[in-house]
């Protein structure tokens, strides 16, 4: 079986760096973790997904996009409209059947890709997101900066941007959540929201299932 | 004196609940919590940001909304108070 390597993958705006896993034949799931802090505390438990894929023989991708992982353009700089490019082009590139997994906010990465299908993790609208941040920024004490969102610098564009931002759920679309999450779901699963802890974690059984359903889910749009 | 609302104890099951889930404390730990067992300010995963994680995440499982003028140190300083005042917001 393939493992992981790193690669870089080119658009309009520069140059990112990505992880591979699986085969680079067959459909191919782009992975778009959720933005800023929950990323963090959800990139283990997703190449956990990715590896698991990979198992199922379905290669994928976990691709930095601007202004996140190791990207050069800084966190005040970035853009959701960048960030959706970038992410649109990456996937113009791979001449292959591309679907998303997108988890939480991450779902508002995919919207504009020309894509096979849109699997999604705990969707979260863009408004849903700025509520938590609002939040988040008044339980631990407004900074000086103004523009500070626990130790993130958002620009005033990308906040716009996020408060009007929503999941496409246009063609083949799936959408999971955990069973402890009230909103419409395709299909529910045991598990602790790792998005919310604070130390990041793991929950393997949690993601063997996911990819699996994942797997299946490709299988009947290939079908 | 803690004012009882019929279906508080679905209630308080879903606080337990969030508590393990959030602060990552087992299910063990949580089921030793009384009204009286203290929480902000004495239990260390309780932090300022893991109390915007607990209020969202239980604004999530009981489909309420909670305003920032109602988050106060009352509301969070024991395991009782935290479940009056969302059993006050989700039985309505």
């Amino acid at each position: 079986m393939i493992g992981l390597r790193f690669d870089t993958y080119d658009w309009n705006g520069g140059r990112e760096a990505m992880l591979r896993f699986g085969p680079e034949s067959g459909p191919i799931v782009i992975a778009a973790l959720p933005l800023f802090e929950e990323a963090n505390r959800t990139r283990q438990f997703t190449c956990t997904i990715l590896r698991a894929l990979a198992d199922h023989g379905i290669g994928s991708i976990l691709p930095d996009l601007p202004g996140t992982g190791e990207s050069v353009v800084a966190t005040f700089d970035a853009k959701l409209s960048d960030q959706r490019r970038a992410y649109s082009e990456l996937a113009q590139q791979l001449n292959a059947h591309s679907y998303a997994l997108s988890i939480r906010s991450g779902v508002l990465l995919d919207t504009d890709a020309d894509l096979a299908g849109r699997w999604h993790l705990a969707s979260q609208m863009g408004a849903d997101l700025i509520r938590d941040l609002e939040r988040i920024r008044a339980a631990v004490g407004k900074s000086d900066r103004g523009d500070e969102y626990a130790g993130n610098r958002l620009s005033p564009d990308m906040l716009a941007e996020l408060r009007d931002a929503v999941p496409c759920e246009d063609g083949r679309y799936r959408v999971v959540r955990l069973d402890t999450d009230l909103r419409a779901a395709d299909a529910t699963y045991a598990g602790a929201p790792l998005w919310r802890r604070s130390e990041p974690g793991n929950d393997f059984a949690l993601a063997q299932q996911l990819a699996a359903d994942i797997a299946h889910w490709i299988a009947s749009c290939e079908g | 004196m803690l004012v009882i609302f019929e279906g508080t104890s679905q209630v308080e099951t879903t606080v337990r609940a969030v508590l393990a889930d959030i602060l990552g404390l087992s299910a063990d730990r949580v089921a030793t919590f009384t009204a009286d067992t203290p929480l902000f300010g004495a239990l260390p995963e309780l932090d300022s940001m893991a109390v915007a994680s607990v209020l969202t995440e239980l604004e999530d499982r009981l489909g309420i909304l909670i305003e920032d003028d109602e988050i106060d140190g009352e509301m969070l300083e024991t395991f009782g108070a935290l479940v009056q005042f969302a059993a006050g917001k989700a039985l309505v």
